[in-house]
């Protein structure tokens, strides 16, 4: 027998989303720090508009595993920051 | 030199009262009493600063119409953007100015006049 699970609120689909790209910023490597923005923004936009309830939550815990994978990264990879920051930063 | 010595003195146990004073000389020692972003003695942003900033991190936002920006737009009814979009624009407003909103707050705030008011009663705006 199958629990429902309920489908998550509004505010909890936009705290995620923000939880992500707070955790973004965090990244030392400019090129991840941008790539996890970018996918994160492309990934909730591309989900916007789904119905199916099923479809809803399967996306919401697979964008908390995300958010916990990017977490360990942002650790992981301050142990081993770049030393030399990307041309991007340099400001003008 | 003694009078050079009491005048510093007097300097530093003067600065936490009064903000004007330059904190050039005694910032090593002062840090911890005197929170201030800004070493030119100017302790908060003006309200146009606020204003032409918000407004610029708005227009550079991609799907923003710059010709619609004004101080009052709102971002769902005016601009057309959804929560999504919202979120993302409070975060650069974030990073811009340097500040860390929390969520509650971040959730109301709708509008560019909302915006501009938050960032300009916080205390550390950058």
């Amino acid at each position: 027998m199958t629990s429902a699970v309920p489908p998550p609120v509004r505010s909890e689909v936009l705290l995620l989303f923000r939880s992500l790209l707070r955790t973004s910023r965090e990244f030392a490597d400019y090129n991840i720090r941008e790539y996890t923005k970018r996918r994160t923004i492309d990934a909730f936009r591309q989900n916007r508009d789904l119905s199916d309830p099923s479809a809803v939550v399967a996306a919401f815990s697979d964008g908390k595993s995300q958010l916990e994978v990017a977490r360990r990264q942002v650790i992981v990879h301050s142990l081993y920051a770049p030393k030399v920051k990307s041309v991007m930063e340099i400001k003008h | 030199m003694a009078s050079a010595l009491k005048a510093a003195a007097l300097r530093h146990i003067r600065v936490p009262v009064s903000p004007t004073l330059p904190l050039n000389g005694s910032r090593l020692n002062l840090c911890g009493t005197v929170r201030s972003m800004s070493s030119h003695g100017d302790d908060h942003l003006t309200k146009e600063e606020v204003i032409d900033r918000v407004i610029d991190v708005l227009k550079s936002f991609p799907k923003v119409d710059s010709t619609k920006v004004t101080p009052e737009v709102h971002f769902h009814k005016d601009l057309g953007l959804d929560s999504l979009d919202t979120v993302e624009i409070v975060m650069a407003l974030e990073e811009e100015f340097k500040l860390e909103i929390p969520d509650k707050e971040a959730d109301k705030i709708d509008s560019c006049s909302l915006a501009i008011e938050y960032i300009y009663n916080h205390p550390m705006a950058g």
